[in-house]
């Protein structure tokens, strides 16, 4: 067993391998504040890469509501009652086990073998509000008012350190040393479905067709040609952008998922405890539990909130949001100035440039010329 | 136990095979721990594998003993198979080995979770080595035979459908199945079957039985056959089942008439979650006498 440098948790944690970081490594950021659940992502994804057989109840990427949704059902709950009660310190140093670290003696990994049933029902739990129920006699009564509910939408990780390679016997999985897309070697896969019962957020999945276990592919054929993956360039809510993340010794303030992971500090992994070092960042939903969240989170996620309802106060970080789903090309770089946001590709060539602050018209609520009430219907 | 020799051979003679069966029968009562497989030369078609057929009876059983596979994690929890009882016969040509284990559940995997019954048998790829018994080592390669009861339904039925595997399941539409869908032939549709496009063995219809080469943990690679073939039956808990396979193998392993090999075995029992590396193994080579 390595001992190997994990920033998430500001500590090495334990890994059957050794440290061995890309080039350069594959991340997404989504703004949860945004997310509608409207699956526009998810079926870019499916139409895509899992309209075959074997594959009819794959989704790749999903989008669930938290805290009741899950995909497969109750994923994270299962996985966190296995881990058990586990702490982080005042500096953010976790000091508890990481899922490689908990494992049995006879496993490599902690793990929850999900079962047919649990992929059946992708959307179990959809909107359903927590913080007392309405039919229960919950009631909105205050402002904000203690019921949320928030929707997440995932995808492979991608890991720095993967449960589902660090599963496999057969190493049939590998991660890219390009971009850190982490893949399944379909040629060596025998099926034996160690990767799906290790991977803790259940994006590896059992194909029954072919008798070998898939997983999101990262759109590698799009990164490979500078494009961002289907989901992100899809989504209509503009909630999500593609890169590559720097680890914090390395990161740059120009490149756009250093600057809001780093610089700005407002995306955080989600269960980063778990030990994987997931390249999946969120930017939390300021109005759901608190505790919720800091399971989720960690314990960062109260100054990522908090400096993210500050972000009208920072032109360079709006500007930046303003970039994002403005482009399908991956952003290498981006700048602000002079009230326009401008994205940058691998060799600083200008992307796409846009307004920080689009431009507000006011007009009367009559319109005297013609006579009649203006409204705003098309 | 003469007599029933006897009339076996008698049988046999009857039936035109002419068989040279071994010297001695099976001895009366449990069979005994096997220190070295012999085996005898006999003059039946060994081209079918028949783990019914009738010279079986005559022929020495020993039994082996495993234990729960422990050098690698995953390991199982428990051992599931204790022993299995071998036998085994050549005709010159090829080698013919039966094999019999308790298994209390027929499985033959299918859905997610759900992993196949299986054994295998391990010789060294190169004779006069003696690889690791695990798996082999770097340039100590081993020559492995496995056979899976999935591979065996897939023979005997076919691979199973989707439709076979969840007849209750609703499916709208394969897009790629559209006839009037550009470039919607099979062979396209193939080439978003993961594990079909890049021609993984796993992927395709079985006839029971896979070669396989390892040089060490995680390296078995499925490889081209060489006409071995298996056939096993699964009656009241227990599994029955023959491997031929040719004695003589270009650039595999091989077991010449005069000579002495080694073998060893694992078995899985699917339904108890056994697949990969958890399973149930010798923890040393057994002597091969090739009479």
């Amino acid at each position: 067993m390595s001992k190997v440098k994990n920033w998430h948790l500001k500590r090495d944690v334990e890994y059957p391998y050794d440290e061995s970081r890309p080039k350069r490594q594959w991340a997404i950021v989504f703004d949860l504040n945004k997310c509608i659940a409207c699956q526009t992502c998810t079926l870019a994804c499916k139409t895509t890469w899992t309209s075959g057989k074997g594959q009819e109840y794959m989704f790749w990427n999903n989008v669930e509501t938290k805290p009741w949704g899950g995909y497969p059902l109750a994923w994270d709950m299962h996985v966190l009652e296995k881990l058990g009660r586990q702490e982080w310190n005042k500096n953010g140093e976790y000091q508890g086990k990481t899922l490689v670290e908990a494992a049995p003696a006879n496993e490599r990994v902690l793990h929850w073998a999900p079962t047919d049933e649990d992929w059946m029902y992708p959307n179990v739990g959809e909107d359903d509000c927590a913080g007392a129920p309405v039919d229960s006699g919950g009631h909105v009564g205050k402002l904000p008012h203690d019921k949320w509910f928030f929707y997440l939408p995932r995808t492979c990780a991608h890991c720095t350190y993967p449960a589902c390679l660090a599963a496999c016997p057969r190493k049939a999985i590998y991660k890219r040393e390009e971009d850190g897309i982490v893949l399944i070697d379909q040629s060596r896969c025998k099926g034996y479905g160690e990767c799906v019962r290790a991977c803790p957020y259940k994006k590896s999945m059992y194909n029954p067709h072919t008798r070998t276990s898939e997983k999101c592919v990262g759109c590698y054929p799009a990164v490979e040609q500078g494009i961002q993956p289907q989901c992100v360039v899809n989504c209509i809510g503009k909630i999500r952008v593609m890169g590559f993340i720097n680890p914090p010794w390395k990161a740059r303030a120009d490149n756009p998922i250093d600057y809001l992971v780093h610089e700005k500090g407002i995306a955080l992994p989600y269960y980063p405890q778990l030990g994987l070092e997931p390249n999946i960042y969120y930017i939390p939903p300021i109005h759901a539990d608190r505790e919720y969240l800091r399971q989720m989170f960690g314990p960062l996620v109260d100054g990522a909130i908090e400096r993210y309802q500050k972000l009208s106060e920072d032109p360079v970080a709006a500007g930046l949001l303003c970039l994002i789903g403005s482009t399908d090309r991956i952003m290498h770089g981006f700048k602000v100035e002079k009230g326009m946001a401008t994205g940058f590709d691998e060799k600083g060539s200008e992307l796409v440039s846009v307004p920080t602050t689009e431009s507000v018209f006011v007009r009367s609520a009559y319109d005297a010329k013609v006579g009649a009430i203006r409204n705003n219907t098309p | 136990m003469r007599h029933r020799t006897v009339f076996i051979a008698t049988a046999f003679a009857a039936l035109g095979l002419s068989a040279i069966l071994p010297a001695c029968g099976k001895s009366s009562g449990e069979p005994q721990p096997l220190k070295e497989l012999t085996v005898q030369k006999v003059s039946v078609d060994l081209s079918k594998p028949d783990p019914a057929a009738a010279f079986w009876h005559d022929v020495p059983e020993g039994v082996v003993t495993l234990l729960a596979q422990a050098m690698v994690a995953p390991r199982p929890e428990t051992r599931t198979t204790e022993s299995v009882i071998v036998q085994a016969v050549h005709d010159g040509t090829r080698v013919a080995f039966r094999l019999r284990w308790k298994d209390t559940e027929k499985s033959e995997a299918g859905h997610l979770g759900e992993f196949s019954d299986g054994l295998a048998l391990e010789f060294p790829l190169r004779d006069g080595t003696v690889p690791p018994v695990m798996m082999g080592a770097k340039d100590l390669p081993v020559h492995l035979f496995h056979w899976r009861a999935q591979y065996q339904r897939d023979k005997e039925k076919g691979k199973p459908t989707m439709k076979d595997l969840y007849p209750n399941g609703s499916v709208d539409m394969y897009p790629l199945e559209f006839k009037e869908a550009p470039g919607s032939d099979p062979a396209a549709a193939e080439k978003f079957s993961p594990g079909a496009a890049e021609g993984n063995p796993q992927s395709y219809s079985k006839t029971g039985i896979d070669e396989i080469v390892a040089e060490g943990f995680s390296t078995s690679s499925v490889q081209e056959g060489h006409g071995s073939q298996a056939q096993g039956t699964w009656a009241n808990g227990e599994w029955t089942l023959v491997i031929v396979r040719p004695l003589t193998i270009e650039g595999g392993s091989t077991l010449k008439a005069g000579t002495d090999g080694n073998v060893a075995f694992a078995i899985w029992q699917g339904g108890k979650g056994e697949v990969g590396s958890r399973k149930s193994i010798t923890m040393h080579w057994t002597p091969v006498k090739i009479r």
